[in-house]
């Protein structure tokens, strides 16, 4: 007997647990797309910082407002997530570190470090 | 050939990825046994022909890093064929600029301290 | 003990919906699907699929307070109430816990799960050594239950094209078999930015296999044996 209703799946991201490990994974692809996104800007630097001091001075001056503060304190996070979830990879990679209980402790190691080094540039950006 | 490898890709990603490393290892220990970066310092370094090379191999590695990581969440989460392939065509276009860009101002900046 | 089910019934819902149960428990009740039979009991329209009882047969694959689980395994004590009990994600669902493995099975039959080897059979089996026999160790025991593959996050957004970490265990199981002569083929069969590359080392499959197996780490070393044979 034909159904009358397509069938439905459950996909829904409030009920499914995500493990350390997924959060780590999600993590490294946002910090990849959001470093990914400043790409445009890291080369304008470069051609600012290679013109003049004056020039380079300039074009960081946008990073006092608050919302650049706030761009900046992102931006540390993404480079040092990026980074340490990379490395995990890498390692996971040729066997290191991958069985399950490694690969959650890589993972909690791997959050942690970014929120740290986000938390030491915050703290960096508040003083300056 | 198949318009997206799956190795090929995989181990671009991995060594990519290895060169980046090498590149913060070599420019933290710069940062620390070095002298300390000025301006002048910088420019006339990356001057140097070798120099500026090495800069456009690290530019090298960062777009095409950039490039499979964002092929591979186009190839998730894009699923209508055409929209998926204006999106890539579209990032392998700015990253191609990219690319073109960054070696004009190392080109142009090598030849006028020539 | 308090329960919310996913329920479906394709002929009478439009969408699925959620119902509450307090479900009267016996003292000899101890996991999910004792629970299960208990509510079955209460409100025969609900539909699960079972066996063996016992963690065996990988029948009753659903996902309980968040996880993927065997129900038959899953002891009711240490669960946090209420309970919810929903299907495998991303699987369709064909009524209320039971979901359609075609997909699934599709894929596993896609790595050709079986010894292929057209030399002339010995007279009696063939043989393995106890080290060639120790190479397939945590990958002969998968029991195909699915948890693995509907908690695999490339699979959610790849289903028809990505094979899953169930398939690619089992591919690892007869890559590394000593009696099989079709490793080559297989291998290469693998090298493909969808069946296999689409995998990003989330190990949620390892975090949920109920047989503790470790499809991630598999598919890592047929990567390793890709990157060999290019090599």
């Amino acid at each position: 007997m034909q159904p009358r209703t397509a069938r439905p799946t459950f996909l829904n991201f409030a009920r499914i647990r995500f493990p350390v490990g997924a959060v780590a994974s999600i993590g490294h692809r946002v910090s990849g797309v959001l470093l990914a996104c400043a790409l445009p800007f890291a080369v304008l630097l470069l051609e600012r910082s290679l013109r003049s001091e004056a020039a380079f001075a300039a074009l960081l001056e946008g990073f006092r407002s608050p919302a650049g503060r706030a761009g900046l304190v992102i931006l540390a996070w993404a480079c040092a997530h990026h980074l340490f979830a990379g490395i995990r990879h890498l390692l996971m990679d040729i066997g290191v570190g991958s069985t399950l209980s490694a690969g959650r402790r890589s993972a909690y190691a791997a959050l942690a470090a970014a929120l740290a080094v986000a938390a030491t540039v915050a703290g960096m950006a508040l003083a300056a | 050939m198949r318009l997206f490898s799956g190795q090929r890709a995989f181990v671009l990603q991995r060594l990519s990825a290895l060169v980046l490393l090498a590149y913060l290892a070599g420019g933290a220990l710069w940062l620390a046994f070095g002298p300390a970066p000025t301006f002048s310092r910088w420019q006339a370094w990356s001057a140097q022909p070798l120099a500026a090379a090495a800069l456009l191999v690290l530019a090298a590695a960062v777009l095409a890093h950039a490039w499979v990581g964002v092929r591979d969440v186009m190839l998730d989460y894009l699923r209508p064929l055409a929209l998926r392939l204006a999106a890539l065509g579209a990032v392998a276009t700015v990253l191609a600029g990219l690319a073109a860009w960054t070696a004009l101002i190392l080109f142009s900046h090598v030849l006028a301290f020539a | 003990m308090r329960f919310r089910v996913f329920r479906f019934d394709p002929e009478r819902d439009a969408r699925p919906r959620l119902q509450d149960y307090d479900v009267r428990l016996k003292p000899s009740d101890r996991m999910v699907l004792d629970a299960l039979v208990r509510l079955k009991e209460q409100d025969d329209s609900i539909s699960f699929r079972r066996s063996c009882r016992e963690g065996v047969c990988g029948s009753d694959a659903m996902n309980i307070n968040g996880l993927n689980a065997l129900a038959c395994i899953t002891p009711l004590k240490d669960l946090p109430e209420p309970v919810t009990l929903y299907p495998l994600p991303a699987f369709p669902v064909i009524r209320d816990l039971i979901v359609d493995m075609t997909q699934f099975f599709a894929h596993y039959h896609a790595i050709k799960p079986y010894l292929v080897n057209d030399e002339a059979p010995p007279e009696r089996e063939r043989l393995q050594s106890p080290q060639e026999h120790e190479k397939l160790n945590g990958l002969y025991e998968c029991i195909l239950c699915a948890c693995c593959s509907s908690f695999c996050p490339s699979q959610w957004w790849n289903p028809e094209k990505f094979l899953g970490p169930a398939a690619l265990l089992q591919a690892e199981r007869f890559i590394v078999d000593s009696r099989d002569r079709a490793t080559g083929a297989r291998i290469e069969f693998l090298d493909d930015v969808y069946k296999l590359y689409r995998c990003r080392s989330i190990m949620n499959c390892t975090e949920v296999c109920p047989k503790k197996l470790n499809p991630a780490g598999a598919i890592e070393r047929i990567k390793v044996a890709l990157l060999r044979k290019s090599a």
